[in-house]
């Protein structure tokens, strides 16, 4: 008899929206949902913060990855709220400072080309880490 | 009597939130931007100083994608409740907007539907200013 495994990973995005670091994270959180569509189940932090029964039964169920957009970490406090320790976080800050991108006189209301390419680089960091997730939960069963 | 309100969107996923979300850069930024604050939810939830000052100084409007009210439980959740609860999806209806045809994860701020959005909800600003 084989056993069933569903090999997801809940991603927690901040999607705030007071910072412009906010925008980056929040369209990251749309590419990484379209870059592994059958793996990423895209939580929503209002949604979570009330606890919605549908969201945080996948919380739940799923290792969780956050995305941290400002120095707050309100994605990861999210997390912690709800007693349970995320299996990867990424910071913007971090992303930013790996891939040297400024977004300098960027606009919180839209990026440009300057902007979407930190947003590429944080789905690309969130992405590697969701494989590397789903790999150590695939290996565990063996 | 309050001099500005706090806007506090439910900052979803779904396109009516996207919707409120840039209207809501519109009415801060460019229609009421010494009438309004701009809550962030995950800032509010975390108890960010800012955002819990903002909550306790000014009015609340809601800002809604639809009727889990997720942001005006948010507020809940910090012992105030918003002075006002709007729904985009009420809004939309309203003013006859077709939610399908608009882009899914990025609505320009130019948008004639975010444009519309926006005006309506500064006018809830200004009648929650006037009302005191």
């Amino acid at each position: 008899m084989t056993e069933e495994h569903d090999f997801k990973v809940a991603v927690l995005p901040c999607n705030g929206i007071g910072r412009l670091v906010s925008t980056v994270v929040r369209l990251a959180g749309y590419r990484i949902k379209k870059m592994r569509p059958d793996e990423v189940v895209l939580l929503s932090s209002g949604r979570l913060a009330v606890k919605e029964s549908e969201h945080l039964a996948a919380f739940e169920k799923y290792p969780v990855l956050v995305i941290d957009g400002c120095r707050p970490h309100c994605a990861s406090f999210m997390a912690d709220e709800l007693g349970k320790t995320p299996a990867a976080r990424v910071y913007v800050a971090d992303v930013a400072a790996e891939n040297r991108i400024s977004i300098a006189g960027e606009k919180r209301r839209g990026l440009t080309e300057k902007g979407m390419k930190l947003a590429e680089a944080l789905a690309n960091k969130a992405v590697a880490e969701i494989d590397r997730v789903i790999a150590d939960e695939m290996l565990s069963t063996l | 009597m309050a001099d500005k309100v706090c806007l506090q969107p439910c900052l979803g996923l779904r396109k009516e939130a996207v919707l409120g979300r840039q209207a809501l850069y519109v009415v801060h930024e460019d229609l009421l931007p010494d009438q309004t604050v701009l809550g962030c939810g995950p800032a509010l939830n975390a108890n960010v100083q800012e955002d819990i000052d903002f909550i306790n100084l000014y009015p609340v409007l809601a800002v809604e994608a639809c009727d889990l009210d997720c942001a005006t439980k948010l507020v809940d959740k910090k012992q105030k409740q918003a002075a006002r609860t709007v729904r985009i999806t009420d809004l939309a209806e309203e003013l006859h907007l077709d939610i399908e045809s608009l882009p899914e994860d990025h609505i320009d701020a130019g948008d004639p539907a975010v444009q519309a959005v926006a005006k309506k909800i500064a006018e809830h600003v200004s009648e929650l200013l006037a009302s005191g």
